[in-house]
């Protein structure tokens, strides 16, 4: 039998409480105490006297020790025991998904490549059709700069160095983030990733742009050519998806217990 | 354990053989968390018909333009009580009755942390909302006749005043809700005194069910949530019988603290009633996609961190209120934010359902039709999170269609299929599959067909809690469709009960693990013992009856 | 993770199980951990009511006319250091000895009814002198909503350290005890932090002293 410093640490650990009306009763003491307050003062004094009459019987249940009943054993099956962990290298018949992923490190430099492509497409359209590289590159520094809406061709074709630095900053993060993304998603895609580069990320990422574009950036709104944007995402996809699809996939670590990944050693356990 | 039974004639199977009366009895007395959340769940779905037949009511009377089967005084005590009723009597009874249940079961414990306070919080919630009810008899209204409470679920100042409010059913609505509240509060700390002390060994916390996860955080919610609750009814009740001026703008009190006080514990309030739904659907897609839950560490992260941001939204309900541009701007701005561990969890549940073996089986059905419509219900509700578009709709229709996405698409979908998922285990038999197939699908476009039209009515203008509307506005097709989707609805719910009534006889013996499913509550027989489980369980991973089945490929090694 | 070699035979039953016990936190420590929680909620929403209506009545009294600081302060010592009190009287229990509990537990339940009674004065004062009733103004309703409420949980928290020590006196109460009257102390000492709570915001908010 278990001494009563054991009941304290483990409650029922080896029994269950008592049924008792104390809680009922109690319970029907108050609400009456309430209803009272809208029918009739006699029912207060009756909710106050079965308050008072439940917490007594509560009290006695639990003071000076819990009342509890032993448990019968019903034979059940209810022993339940972790088995001892395996060996590391043991077969399992688990499928892990996704098996294999892209590293990181190539949606790095596949995101770069691909922005790389994407600022040729874009350079192009500013040579052919407003006859000079600068006009794009400041468009697209127009994001931080609301008042450039309000400048002519002239200022913006022009040469600006804090300009450029800003714009190469905002195309290398967006290609970087965008080149991450697609090492997530072209694994959903896996027999086709060019399918997935070259027109569904581009109609995706165009159509965010149009719906977005006069909000975070009216400059570009002003002057952009939209069959020139979708051709620079096209480039950006197919440069980016091909670099991608091209560095070779390494074993995903879902099979690795969390603290592993964090590598954090543990030892083996169990015999 | 020290004090024993006096005599051997109090065990527990001398006490199963007594006749019904006695029987009856001991589920009076009873302490057993068990009979308890069996009880919260009868009594919750009682009220569900109940309150479902005052939501019957309201969409015949708007079935067509200038209708008078219900007088508007009538209308008004309909729409009040649906909404209490729902939230308070069906909502929190049925999603706490659920955790009582469940949560000793798994995290391997032989009742909740104090069984008494248990019995104590049912109680007080069944008497009341029993005192709730006695309104309709003992209440009196406006011209002296018998009345429910009509201010609506939120009860607005200054309509509650007595100057506004006569006779004494805002009384009845205050103590009804107060009391019952007092139950929540009780059931809220025993959720979180038992998961923190009963788990068995081997259970951490990171170890848990996620369900446990979910009704942890539920348990902090209510006691957060209830006591300004209570504290701001107590402040009406005070107003009201006793001449103070809280909510009185005569004297210059103020009107919208009392909105404060509601939503501050209102809209924690809807996550108390969402969690468990999350915590059910996390059990139950898992089971049937024969997968381990998807990013089982991002779903704990995202319960709590829903728990912490639904403390600082609650504004967003009094937006058309004028609160100025800088707390519009905060409420709006953590309301978009809460979206983000919400959106998480949806991602996680369609994770683990993607490439699994999926089985329609129909606790299934119902967890992805929670998926679904809580899907719409969210975006709606991040379209109400835009402070110029819920100017335009705010207290329109189109909010009713939100918000029964969530808790009917929602929260109701998610226990219907929870009721599906365990029953078996509460009873020993198996629903009839037909019948709970047709019963979900007659639900599904039943409710559909009623609340989707709701959003086209509301954006074309029509305003919650109007008795009736004109003919010429455009409106009548889509109060239409909303009416002709009640009888589906209605023969859905009485399907689901009818087949729990029948099976509970002639259903077929499930055994202790009948979908074949991982956590500790399926180890024990079905229904389990008084006690649980012979032995305190160990586990040594998140699916212990997994590595019970599997002891060559266990867990542990994975987590 | 799962080390599983730790089993050994229960000597009691002969049954293979865990020899020792994963430590939990206390189950009663963590419900009345709950209340106070749900408490500070409680008088949270009391209090924010009483600071947004400072100066806002439409007629008077106010804070500002109505009280009076100086006792109050006399009395909020009573009602603080009796947190010390019942501190000692835990000890005492806990060691055994019988007579200092008791002689400190009295000494709680005097400081206590002490801070009643100057509840009680005050309310006298402020009605007679006054003319303030709870449907005065929204001083009024707030003041005695919030100093109300607190005076009723000292009643409450009076009640069950008086029951102990009754208990106490009839005999009843064992060192083992110690803990289940440390819990009722922790809801003493929430009675306490309150009233700091409350103190700053009716005496020194609703005076107009800060």
């Amino acid at each position: 039998m278990a001494t009563p410093d054991d009941a304290r640490e483990t409650p029922y650990a080896r029994a269950i409480p008592r049924p008792t009306a104390g809680p009922l009763v109690a319970a029907f003491g108050v609400a009456m105490l309430f209803a009272g307050i809208v029918t009739n003062v006699g029912a207060s004094v009756v909710g106050a006297v079965a308050l008072v009459f439940g917490g007594v019987i509560w009290f006695r249940e639990v003071m000076p020790d819990e009342a509890v009943e032993p448990i019968e054993a019903t034979g059940g099956q209810t022993v339940v025991t972790p088995p001892p962990l395996p060996a590391r290298d043991a077969p399992s018949r688990r499928l892990l998904l996704p098996v294999e992923i892209h590293p990181y490190r190539a949606g790095l430099v596949g995101g770069l490549a691909g922005g790389a492509a994407m600022a040729v497409v874009a350079a192009a359209w500013g040579l052919v059709e407003h006859g000079s590289v600068w006009l794009p590159i400041n468009l697209l520094a127009g994001a931080v700069n609301p008042g450039m809406a309000a400048m002519g061709e002239p200022e913006l074709a022009a040469f600006d160095g804090g300009w450029i630095a800003i714009a190469v900053g905002i195309h290398a993060a967006l290609s970087i983030m965008t080149g991450l993304l697609f090492t997530v998603a072209l694994p959903m895609m896996p027999r086709r990733p060019m399918l997935f580069g070259v027109v569904v990320a581009p109609v995706i990422l165009s159509s965010l742009s149009w719906s977005t574009m006069g909000i975070v950036n009216p400059a570009m709104e002003e002057f952009i050519s939209w069959p020139w944007f979708v051709g620079s995402q096209i480039a950006f996809g197919a440069v980016c998806g091909a670099v991608i699809s091209r560095v070779e996939k390494v074993p995903t670590m879902a099979a690795l217990s969390t603290s592993e990944r964090l590598g954090i050693e543990q030892s083996e356990v169990g015999s | 354990m020290t004090t024993l039974p006096t005599t051997p004639a109090e065990t527990v199977a001398d006490r199963r053989a007594e006749p019904l009366s006695a029987r009856l009895h001991l589920w009076a007395i009873t302490v057993d968390h068990k009979r308890l959340g069996i009880m919260y769940v009868l009594s919750g779905l009682v009220f569900f018909l109940v309150g479902g037949l005052e939501a019957s009511a309201m969409r015949a009377q708007l079935a067509r333009p200038g209708n008078d089967l219900v007088s508007p005084e009538v209308f008004n005590q309909l729409f009040t009580m649906h909404g209490t009723t729902m939230v308070f009597l069906v909502g929190m009874p049925v999603l706490l009755g659920m955790g009582n249940y469940l949560i000793p079961l798994m995290i391997g414990a032989r009742d909740m942390a104090f069984p008494r306070l248990n019995a104590f919080g049912f109680w007080l919630f069944l008497f009341g909302g029993l005192l709730l009810y006695y309104s309709y008899i003992g209440a009196q209204g406006l011209y002296g006749t018998s009345a429910a409470p009509d201010v609506g679920w939120f009860a607005y100042a200054p309509l509650t005043d007595r100057t506004f409010s006569r006779g004494n059913s805002t009384d009845y609505w205050i103590l009804g809700i107060m009391v019952s509240g007092f139950g929540s509060i009780a059931t809220g700390a025993n959720l979180v005194a038992t998961i923190l002390c009963m788990r068995c060994r081997g259970m951490t916390l990171m170890r848990m069910p996620l369900m446990a996860w979910m009704m942890l955080v539920v348990g902090v919610l209510v006691l957060t949530a209830l006591g300004p609750l209570t504290a701001a009814q107590v402040m009406l009740l005070f107003d009201r019988n006793l001449g103070a001026h809280f909510f009185d703008p005569q004297e210059g009190g103020s009107a919208i603290l009392w909105q404060h006080f509601f939503w501050f514990f209102g809209h924690p309030e809807v996550y108390i009633l969402i969690l468990p739904a999350f915590g059910f659907v996390s059990e139950i897609v898992p089971t049937f996609s024969r997968k381990v839950i998807f990013g089982y560490p991002l779903m704990v992260a995202a319960t709590v961190g829903i728990g912490f941001i639904s403390l600082s939204v609650w504004a967003h309900h009094m937006f058309a209120v004028g609160l100025g541009p800088v707390l519009d701007a905060f409420f709006s701005a953590m309301t978009f934010m809460i979206a983000v561990p919400t959106g998480i969890k949806i991602f996680n549940w369609i994770g683990t359902m993607w490439g699994g073996r999926i089985r329609f089986a129909s606790p299934m059905l119902f967890a992805t039709g929670f998926v679904a419509m809580f899907v719409i219900g969210g975006l709606t509700g991040i379209m109400l999170a835009m402070v110029p578009f819920d100017w335009q709709v705010s207290d329109s229709y189109f909010v009713v269609g939100h918000f029964h996405y969530v808790l009917f698409g929602g929260t109701i979908f998610a226990i219907f299929g929870a009721l599906h998922y365990w029953y078996p285990k509460a009873v020993g038999r198996m629903l009839n599959e037909t019948i709970a197939k047709w019963s979900f699908w007659l639900l599904f476009a039943g409710f559909n067909l009623t609340f989707f039209p709701m959003h086209i009515s509301g954006l074309l203008g029509m305003p919650r809690r109007i008795y009736t509307f004109q003919p010429d506005r455009g409106l009548e097709l889509w109060n239409l469709l909303s009416t002709a989707g009640v009888p589906l609805q209605a023969a859905g719910v009485l399907l689901i009960v009818w087949n729990l009534l029948r099976s509970h006889r002639k259903g077929a013996i499930a055994g202790n693990d009948p979908w074949d499913a991982w956590t500790l509550e399926w180890a024990t027989t079905s229904p389990p013992p008084e006690h649980n489980f012979d032995e305190p369980p160990t586990v040594g991973s998140r699916r212990p009856l997994w590595d019970l089945k599997h002891p060559e490929d266990p867990d542990g090694r994975y987590e | 993770m799962a080390a599983t070699s730790d089993a050994t035979v229960d000597p009691t039953d002969g049954a293979t199980r865990r020899d020792a016990v994963e430590w939990r936190p206390s189950r009663g420590k963590v419900g009345v951990a709950s209340l106070i929680a749900m408490e500070s909620f409680f008088f949270g929403t009391f209090i924010v009511a009483f600071l947004f209506y400072i100066g806002k009545d439409v007629h008077g009294p106010t804070g500002a006319t109505a009280l009076d600081v100086g006792p109050v302060i006399v009395w909020s010592i009573c009602l603080l250091s009796s947190s010390a009190t019942v501190v000692a009287a835990v000890k005492a229990l806990a060691r055994g000895a019988k007579a200092a509990f008791e002689f400190w537990m009295g000494a709680t339940l005097l400081l206590g009814g002490a801070f009643v009674y100057g509840t009680a004065v005050e309310w006298r004062g402020l009605m007679l002198d006054h003319e303030l009733f709870i449907s005065t103004n929204l001083f009024g309703s707030t003041y005695y909503g919030l100093v109300g409420f607190h005076a009723f949980h000292v009643v409450l928290g009076l009640l069950a350290l008086g029951m102990i020590w009754t208990l106490s006196k009839l005999g009843h109460l064992r060192a083992v005890d110690a803990e289940k009257v440390e819990l009722v102390s922790w809801y003493w000492h929430f009675v306490d932090v309150v009233w700091i709570f409350v103190f700053t915001s009716v005496y020194l908010f609703g005076t107009g002293i800060l």
